[in-house]
């Protein structure tokens, strides 16, 4: 791989973006995805001890339930994997617990949003339980992945090659991503992914452009896209580090 | 054992040879009760 690459973002926002790879190879584009996904630590709900629970469901569902809520994962260095986090729900019907009911025990680390349904209670049901949060790893377990959403595509050059004979109908051109005209970076919602309509009366051509890869990362809101891109990127570091150390004994 | 009667909603102890039916009014639904122990559940 070229140690020149540029990155550009499309879209951007705290827990969703889009952004242009230019100058990687389609092994390490998929390297940064498989990262994204599987190896980078986030906090999750690993044990629950329940003092009561009274509503309609076992206690095993709801510990399932609680598992899957995303919490906020503190910056590199302030946890090491397998320290816990110490979080507490107690909740009476006539109420639906909510992921904003959990109180954690370290600032850090809290339900990433309030709003996750846990389980409706009705009246005289009640639910009280203690959970040990856990850094842990994607590949661990998927309740651990902070990007849930993570994929590439091509970045794709449209140009233009010639009128449309005339008399000739034309025809829709579907394509989906990001595309390139004259260096301009255009997402194809834009013009509704039909080329014909940003294009009327004219023939394109389209070419996926070599080594440029268009990424859609969306995570559970354990931390940031940038966030979740660095700790990634920093992974295959570490381990292509630890790989070449251990090649070098 | 604790169970609790469906009917009269006392606390119910039944012993092995007395079969399943309420002292207090007769009744022979019985309910179990969840232990009062934490308990302690793995998200796996």
């Amino acid at each position: 791989m070229t140690a020149e690459y540029d990155v550009e973002f499309v879209e951007r926002e705290d827990r969703d973006a889009r952004f242009l790879v230019r100058g990687v190879t389609p092994a390490f584009a998929n390297g940064i995805r498989r990262a994204m996904v599987a190896d980078v630590p986030t906090m999750a709900i690993d044990t629950v001890r329940f003092v009561e629970n009274s509503s309609v469901m076992f206690d095993e569902q709801l510990a399932l339930r609680l598992g899957l809520v995303p919490l906020t994962t503190p910056p590199e260095g302030e946890f090491v994997e397998d320290d816990t986090v110490t979080l507490s729900i107690d909740v009476e019907g006539p109420a639906t617990a909510y992921s904003g009911d959990l109180v954690s025990s370290d600032d850090l680390v809290q339900p990433a949003d309030d709003n996750v349904p846990i389980i409706e209670l009705k009246d005289g049901q009640r639910l009280e339980a203690e959970a040990d949060a856990v850094l842990e790893r994607g590949k661990n377990h998927a309740k651990h992945q902070g990007g849930v959403a993570v994929g590439y595509r091509h970045l794709q050059r449209v140009s233009v090659v010639d009128d449309l004979p005339e008399f000739e109908e034309q025809e829709s051109q579907i394509v989906r991503g990001v595309i390139e005209d004259d260096g301009e970076l255009v997402p194809t919602s834009e013009f509704d992914h039909d080329l014909s309509n940003r294009y009327p009366g004219k023939q394109v051509e389209v070419e996926d452009v070599p080594n440029a890869f268009v990424f859609r990362v969306e995570t559970d809101g354990s931390f940031t896209v940038e966030e979740l891109v660095t700790r990634a990127v920093d992974s295959i570091e570490a381990r292509a580090t630890e790989l070449e150390d251990a090649v070098q004994l | 054992m604790s169970y609790k009667c469906s009917r009269c909603k006392r606390d119910v102890q039944i012993d092995e040879y007395g079969g399943v039916r309420c002292p207090y009014c007769g009744h022979r639904v019985l309910l179990k009760e969840r232990s009062r122990d934490v308990k302690e559940v793995g998200v796996n």
